[in-house]
């Protein structure tokens, strides 16, 4: 019988992680019971660890942990039990989990912030090329790129939108055969 | 002056002229002091009950008990007209009427021990909540366990019922410990429900609230409640509305006058939103608050209750006062009574035949309230005190007026214990039995009793762990070993009552599950060996099981049960080397011996706080005082923090005659690490001392060698665990894995693990284990002697797991040396700073250095309209969502919430201020925000706030 992993509810990248109401609703929504903030700078810098387990919404446990926990946890079966939201920053680190055998059809991307070594595609999403090449390689194994601010708006497809920007060259559904 | 004293000072000073009391803007101008420190200031003195606030905006403050006339008229009003159409409407003059038509009825209130004392700010706050018009305020009572919580609210009752405010007779009370398993039942209980609202409800019920209509209701232990029970109970008390479980809208109306109750620190225990509206907290002192006079008086009334029942004069001569005064430790008032009562049913034992009076001998009371005694001596000037009030002999009379408070006290047996023993000494008379027999078996008889009430009444929480874990049955039986080992004068330690019943609780499950059992090893037979005592002893206890449970106990089972015994053993108290722990700060100190104590049950240390005002000269004596205390020959470690504190050595030793030795920087982990070694026998003080200046913290393995063999993980380490002891390595240790395995995944600690062994050759084993483990803690039914902290059975059961695991997580981070506590709440410069930073890093559109002004505004606007603290790092989210919306805004990429969501929150206090907060963005950016983005303010703060 196949082992069943932790349920990872939504794997979402968002630059900002839990800063400010947004993610919460998702957790929420989802009924997480638990959100995983994975990023090594963040499990390393305690303002911004303070900060994350203040915003938490009442009744759901956050968790800062750096991607190698989240991986060994992940594949732990004693945590098998969690309904997992993870937040990571950039697509970098989401490409990492999925790499490592973390199961996801899709990837929530929020906010991705600006700056002058950056592009903005959206009006809150920015990339450079290391996060086209994530995001890349996240669509050629058929994890479809999903933007949304809260689980209320209509879906658009990342994909597409980098598609139509030029900086990726392949077609929208061209692996999904 | 403090900043605190200066405000309080300006508000005194302002009494006379303003009469309206005065906003937290006009202090700030008057005094130049930032408005977010004089509203913080002024939330903590009317926490205090220092000032009082107004209920309208902006809020206005004015001296605490000042009623100005207009303030309260329009208060009235207000609240008169808000109910008025639900709500039977008296006017001040009718609710005035009639409190005075009652005024020459008994005041309840009057007969109570303390009224003029520890007690007077207290009656006079529930005085005040029940004559307060219309309708009388919620109060809300904390305390310690047994301080009398129950005692009181019924005084309130009594007291309402005499002026004639409550229209219905009687208290209902609810303990929401009952159900606190099963939410939905207590729900229901309270609140009744509707046909078909759950499986099983084939009628429409009603709730204790609709019983309580017109009268008053009591909820103990309030911080049971589920938040979800005290919302209900919130938008009760502003309604005076409610709905059963099942409907939706709030149809129901009563009129209920709410008193609660709780144990814990409601700060931190209850949501925020409900203690938010009860106006009146009621805090009882604890046994030993209370003045020396008081705890007599509570004593002597305590005792004539009994010599009513018995219907016999009590003599008691000045020694048995004294033990019985210092015998009462956690337990208080509650404690004092239930000692009360034993030592009363043993005297009216001893003296069965004399029809008017029964003595009580000190030399045949049980040990641990003889222990009172010393106790007591060893605080100087408690017991000067106490002995001026004594007369060599007391003689306690009945007087026929005294009875126990009210039914329903936790600390009232449910019968006649006076009955009970005449009987049985009858009964046992008549088969012939010696009277020395007969006292004997009748006393066991009582201790077993009053225990296992003891127990139930006042540890529930820790009963319901324990016997979610051991069925009563098990307990009674375990319980019966205990009385036949007392017989036996063989003494057990604390741990006997969990790791016996643990014990035999999974010896049963494995015979009944049909599991072979287990074989003797060579190895136990020969340690059993050096223990013929236990051996005798076991075999004893295998009949009563066998008795108990009606099959043959292998005899295998005898080399386990004496090692047991022999781990339980109690261990003879040595002369510990006495530990202080002093620091600058209101809590420092005492929160490091917080921590320690509850890991480590250790009874030799005390913490003295040092606030940053106080002299030098107050700080040595109050030190010196605590240094007597835990002084038991062997000197005293005083472990300080920094400055004058470590110049004291010298003076202390002078003015305590007690060997004292300094450690400065001192840490929670070194406190452990002093308690823990001072508490193993044979080490002295400069042991100690030499050991600990060495000391590093846990980080550091204690054990160097093999350091070739590393298992897993990075760096240094073998992989961390958590030693189990038990018996057989296999029963108790392995229900311990598994409570202390949940706690770790509940905290995503992964790389620890538990390992449950045998006592039986444990060091050993444990050697083997230090070769591939790095030890970090022990637990069971007996301590090793290795360095590392243990907790025994006892606080594990009783949820002592969660903070044990707290401690080793936080142990964990002080390896990795990146756990620097950040302060946010000390520095606004700090924070605003981060702000801007952090606006910078996240953020497109906006101009940190221009927004952040104008953000910081909007966050003092809402600030000094709220009622709660807004905190630096509250602060920070707000700004860091404020700037997305206003990103959003701009970037026109608008939020969504359904209109259903955007409706919940339109009738929320906060929505009104969010909303002219939003205003002001509106003037100085030209923006207006949407509705959505005004909901996800507002459920910000409430994320918040409900913490």
């Amino acid at each position: 019988m196949k082992v069943i992993d932790m349920e990872v509810r939504l794997l979402r990248v968002d630059s900002r992680l839990l800063h400010g109401q947004v993610a919460t609703n998702w957790a929420k929504v989802l009924k997480v019971d638990r959100i995983l903030v994975v990023s090594d700078q963040v499990a390393r810098d305690n303002i911004r660890k303070t900060l994350i387990r203040q915003a938490s919404p009442p009744g759901i446990k956050v968790h800062v942990i750096p991607l190698m926990k989240m991986l060994r946890i992940y594949f732990d079966p004693r945590f098998n039990d969690f309904k997992a939201l993870i937040l990571v920053e950039n697509p970098r680190d989401a490409q990492i989990l999925v790499e490592n055998g973390i199961q996801v059809k899709l990837v929530n991307v929020g906010a991705l912030s600006f700056n002058s070594s950056r592009q903005m595609v959206t009006d809150s999403i920015s990339v450079d090329q290391k996060d086209v090449e994530a995001f890349t390689w996240l669509h050629d194994q058929g994890v479809k790129l999903d933007i949304r601010k809260v689980s209320g708006d209509s879906s658009k497809d990342l994909w597409k939108v980098l598609t139509e920007k030029g900086l990726v060259k392949r077609g929208p559904n061209n692996i999904h055969a | 002056m403090t900043r605190r004293e200066k405000i309080l000072a300006y508000v005194k000073s302002q009494a006379g002229v303003n009469t309206q009391g005065l906003t937290t803007l006009a202090i700030s101008e008057a005094l130049g002091i930032i408005r977010s420190n004089v509203s913080k200031e002024l939330n903590a003195l009317v926490r205090e009950n220092i000032l009082q606030k107004s209920t309208g905006r902006p809020v206005r403050y004015l001296l605490a008990g000042t009623k100005t006339q207009s303030t309260t008229q329009n208060n009235t009003e207000k609240s008169v007209a808000l109910h008025a159409n639900k709500r039977k409407n008296f006017t001040v003059q009718e609710q005035q009427e009639k409190a005075a038509a009652s005024m020459d009825e008994t005041d309840f209130f009057e007969t109570m021990i303390g009224r003029n004392d520890s007690l007077k700010n207290q009656v006079e706050q529930a005085k005040a909540a029940i004559l307060y018009p219309p309708h009388g305020l919620n109060v809300l009572i904390t305390g310690p366990t047994g301080s009398g919580k129950t005692y009181f609210a019924n005084a309130m009752y009594q007291f309402a019922w005499g002026k004639n405010v409550l229209s219905q007779e009687g208290m209902t009370v609810f303990n929401c410990a009952d159900y606190a398993h099963n939410p939905q039942l207590l729900m229901s209980q309270l609140f009744g429900y509707t046909k078909g609202a759950f499986t099983g409800a084939n009628e429409d019920k009603d709730g204790l609230i609709q019983q309580a209509d017109g009268g008053m209701l009591f909820l103990d232990e309030v911080h049971r409640l589920p938040p979800e029970g005290q919302e209900m109970i919130f938008y009760f008390m502003d309604h005076g509305t409610y709905n059963k479980l099942g409907e939706s809208g709030k149809k129901h109306y009563a009129d209920v006058r709410l008193v609660c109750a709780t144990t814990e620190d409601p700060e931190s225990s209850l949501l925020q939103t409900f203690v938010r509206r009860i106006p009146i907290m009621i805090q009882m002192p604890a046994f030993k608050e209370r003045t020396m006079r008081e705890r007599v008086a509570m004593m002597k009334r305590l005792l004539t209750i009994e010599a009513n029942r018995i219907h016999r004069n009590i003599r008691l001569n000045e020694d048995v006062v004294q033990a019985l005064i210092g015998s009462v430790t956690y337990g208080n008032v509650g404690q004092l009574k239930s000692n009360i009562q034993l030592v009363c049913a043993q005297g009216f034992l001893g003296n069965i035949n004399n029809e008017t009076e029964i003595k009580l001998d000190f030399d045949t009371m049980p040990t641990n309230i003889k222990d009172g005694l010393p106790r007591l001596a060893s605080n100087r000037d408690e017991q000067s005190k106490l002995t001026k009030l004594l007369e060599p002999t007391m003689v306690i009379q009945p007087d026929n007026l005294t009875t126990a408070p009210a039914d329903r006290d936790n600390y009232e047996l449910p019968y006649n214990l006076y009955e009970v023993i005449g009987e049985k000494a009858q009964v046992l008379q008549d088969e012939g039995l010696d009277q020395a027999a007969i006292n004997n078996f009748i006393m066991t008889d009582i201790n077993v009793h009053l225990k296992s009430f003891y127990k139930n009444a006042k540890f529930d929480r820790t009963e319901k762990s324990f016997n979610e874990i051991i069925d009563q049955d098990i307990v009674d039986i375990t319980n019966e070993i205990g009385a036949f080992l007392k017989e036996e004068r063989y003494d057990v330690g604390e741990n006997y009552l969990y790791g016996m019943s643990l014990h035999i609780s999974s010896f049963i499950k494995r015979v009944q599950s049909g599991k072979p059992l287990r074989r003797v090893a060579n190895n136990i037979i020969s340690m059993v060996n050096d223990y013929p005592r236990e051996f005798e002893l076991a075999k004893k206890i295998k009949e009563m099981l066998e008795e108990h449970y009606q099959m043959p106990v292998p005899d295998s089972e005898l080399y386990y049960l004496a090692i047991l015994l022999a781990s339980l053993k109690a261990e003879p108290e040595t002369g510990k080397v006495g530990i202080v722990v002093a620091a600058h700060g209101d809590s420092t100190a005492s929160s490091m011996v917080h921590v320690v104590r509850q890991l480590l049950s250790a009874d030799n240390l005390e913490s003295f706080d040092m606030a940053l005002e106080m002299d030098p000269q107050t700080a040595l004596h109050g030190i010196a005082r605590k240094v007597k205390r835990v002084d038991r020959g062997n000197g005293v470690l005083l472990m300080v923090d920094m400055g004058s504190l470590g110049t004291f050595n010298n003076k202390l030793e002078e003015l305590t005659g007690a060997f004292v030795k300094t450690i400065d920087m001192v840490t929670t982990a070194m406190v452990l690490e002093a308690a823990r070694k001072s508490s193993l026998i044979d080490s002295d003080l400069d042991l100690i001392y030499h050991e600990l200046t060495d000391f590093n913290g846990y980080s550091r393995p204690v054990v160097n060698e093999d350091q070739d063999n590393v298992s897993v993980g990075v760096g240094d380490s073998r992989q961390r665990a958590i030693v189990a002891l038990c018996a057989t390595g296999q029963g108790t240790a392995q229900k311990i894995k598994e409570i202390l395995d949940g706690i770790l995944v509940d905290h995503l600690i992964d790389d620890v693990v538990v390992i449950p062994i045998s006592v039986v050759e444990m060091d050993k084993t444990l050697e083997d284990l230090k070769r591939n483990y790095h030890i970090i803690a022990t637990t069971g039914i007996t301590r090793p002697q290795i360095p590392v902290p243990f907790i025994s059975l006892e606080d594990l059961l009783q949820g002592g797991g969660e903070k044990f695991i707290d401690m080793i997580e936080k142990m964990g981070d002080e390896r990795k040396n990146d756990n620097v506590p950040v302060n946010l709440e000390s520095s606004e410069n700090l924070t605003e700073q981060k702000a801007q930073q952090y606006l910078a890093q996240y953020f497109t559109f906006i101009n940190p250095k221009k927004l952040i002004g104008v953000l910081w505004n909007y966050c003092d606007y809402i600030a000094e309209r709220v009622d709660f603290e807004f905190t630096n790092a509250l602060r920070i989210s707000v700004v860091m969502h404020l700037a997305g919306a206003i990103e959003r805004y701009l970037t026109n990429s608008p939020i969504t919430a359904s209109d259903k969501e955007i409706e919940s929150v339109r009738s929320e206090q906060l929505y009104q201020i969010i909303f002219q907060a939003n205003e002001l963005l509106e003037t100085t950016l030209n923006l207006k925000l949407s509705e959505e983005e005004i909901y996800y303010i507002v459920k910000l703060f409430d994320t918040e706030v409900v913490k």
